[in-house]
């Protein structure tokens, strides 16, 4: 997962991840990519389009 | 290993409530904050009501309030207006536009001064659950550290892990996460001074946009959608509602907040054995509003009164369900009944909001209520008979 630079780190993409796979620090997100199914459910979620998925 | 009775995660006004009560009733309490500053970066519009502060036994601080609330306005998708305002009507559940940032601060000043003693700018990276209580990990600023609790309390918002590493479920599940995202402006023109604005229908699918005073000419403005009814994210709806307000043509920005929000109500299972749950991470979240700071206050205070409790005699679930017990009993009334009154202003078109609001234009209000509201509904619309009989 990319995570751009405007990523606020609020916690909406953790909130709706249905595997619980996203990690919020105060300054980061730590994303467990190996369990990801690649549902797009966070990347559709972020209020601000601060998350985009990698090829 | 430092080992303590309670341990709280997160210190926004759920958890330093649950800490301070949990203080009061003598247990020993550490509350724990990943953020630098408590109540900073804000989550949320900032309204409360005056009530639910004088349940909670939370005297009014001018540090904290910035705008009292005098009325209500709301707007159908055709430029149709409701104004419930003080002056014709009663106001039974007016409120106040907070300063998050300073009051969040000042609940969690109360649970030290009761007791607790707070970390700061400290990560929870790892709970696990032994005989008698929980282990939890953490990490500030490079050094770890581990703690040893009887008593977990999980109040870590809507992303929190605690409860889910516990193996209860989240809060909400992603169709029922509002995707929010507001701007705090100056230069904001009101047409009436302190009245909070909702403007309701596709301007923010499946929510609403908001304009919350805060005094002068200053103004939360924001929006929450439902990703699954939007076709663009949170902050092009708010854009484009900014661009075409006739009341923001001035309007600047000085600061910008993003965030979730559980509108699905209250999570099934709100404790286990040495562990319970309560505000976003509980989903004691009014569903129609959106707003938890008093519920999850309220949830917090029932959590740390049952946690102080449980350490002198039982912290096996067995103890803890008074916790489910007391918060159901004081949040049910509210979260159940509204998220009916919520699924139902899911179902309505544009054209529907609009028809009602014109019939809501010939009514007169008593008082403002959002009971008395739905009442008016239930009358105009027989969809909303039919959706809402129950309610009224």
């Amino acid at each position: 997962m990319i995570v751009k630079e405007w990523c606020s780190f609020c916690g909406e993409c953790a909130g709706v991840c249905p595997r619980n796979l996203i990690q919020v620090r105060e300054y980061a997100l730590v994303f467990n990519e190996d369990d990801c199914k690649d549902c797009d459910t966070c990347v559709k979620a972020c209020p601000i389009n601060a998350l985009e998925k990698e090829d | 290993m430092i080992e303590t009775d309670v341990i709280v995660v997160g210190a926004g006004p759920a958890g330093s409530s649950a800490a301070k009560h949990a203080a009061l009733g003598g247990a020993k309490v550490i509350l724990i904050d990943k953020k630098s500053e408590i109540g900073s970066p804000k989550r949320c519009a900032e309204g409360v009501s005056i009530e639910g502060l004088e349940r909670l036994g939370i005297k009014p601080n001018h540090r904290w309030i910035t705008k009292k609330i005098e009325g209500v306005r709301i707007q159908s998708p055709d430029g149709t207006d409701i104004w419930l305002t003080e002056d014709q009507v009663k106001l039974p559940e007016a409120g106040y536009i907070l300063e998050r940032k300073v009051f969040d601060k000042y609940m969690a000043m109360d649970a030290a001064r009761a007791g607790a003693e707070i970390r700061v700018k400290t990560l929870v990276t790892g709970v696990e659950k032994i005989k008698d209580g929980y282990i939890v990990e953490t990490e500030s600023m490079g050094k770890e550290e581990t703690y040893k609790c009887k008593i977990l309390i999980a109040a870590d918002g809507p992303e929190g892990h605690v409860a889910r590493w516990a193996g209860l479920k989240p809060a909400a599940k992603a169709k029922e996460m509002e995707s929010g995202v507001q701007y705090e402006m100056c230069n904001v023109e009101f047409e009436k001074q302190g009245v909070i604005e909702f403007y309701l229908g596709s301007c923010a699918p499946g929510g609403y946009v908001w304009i919350f005073p805060k005094g002068e000419d200053i103004a939360n403005v924001g929006l929450a959608v439902l990703p699954h009814k939007a076709e663009k994210t949170a902050i092009e709806y708010l854009d484009d509602f900014v661009a075409n307000s006739p009341y923001l043509k001035n309007a600047q920005a000085v600061e910008i907040n993003v965030g979730g929000d559980p509108v699905g109500g209250m999570t099934k299972k709100l404790y286990d054995d040495n562990i319970m749950v309560c505000g976003d991470a509980a989903g004691q979240v009014n569903p129609l509003t959106g707003g938890g700071i008093i519920s999850g206050m309220t949830g917090g205070m029932c959590a740390g009164q049952v946690a102080a409790e449980a350490i002198k005699e039982d912290c096996s679930k067995k103890f803890l369900k008074q916790y489910d017990t007391i918060a159901h009993e004081a949040l049910d009334h509210e979260i159940k009944r509204y998220k009916k009154v919520q699924e139902y202003l899911l179902t309505l078109s544009d054209e529907e909001l609009d028809s009602i609001a014109h019939a809501f234009e010939d009514e007169t209000f008593e008082k403002i209520s959002t009971t008395e509201i739905v009442k008016k509904l239930v009358k105009i619309s027989p969809k909303a008979l039919l959706k809402l009989g129950k309610f009224v």
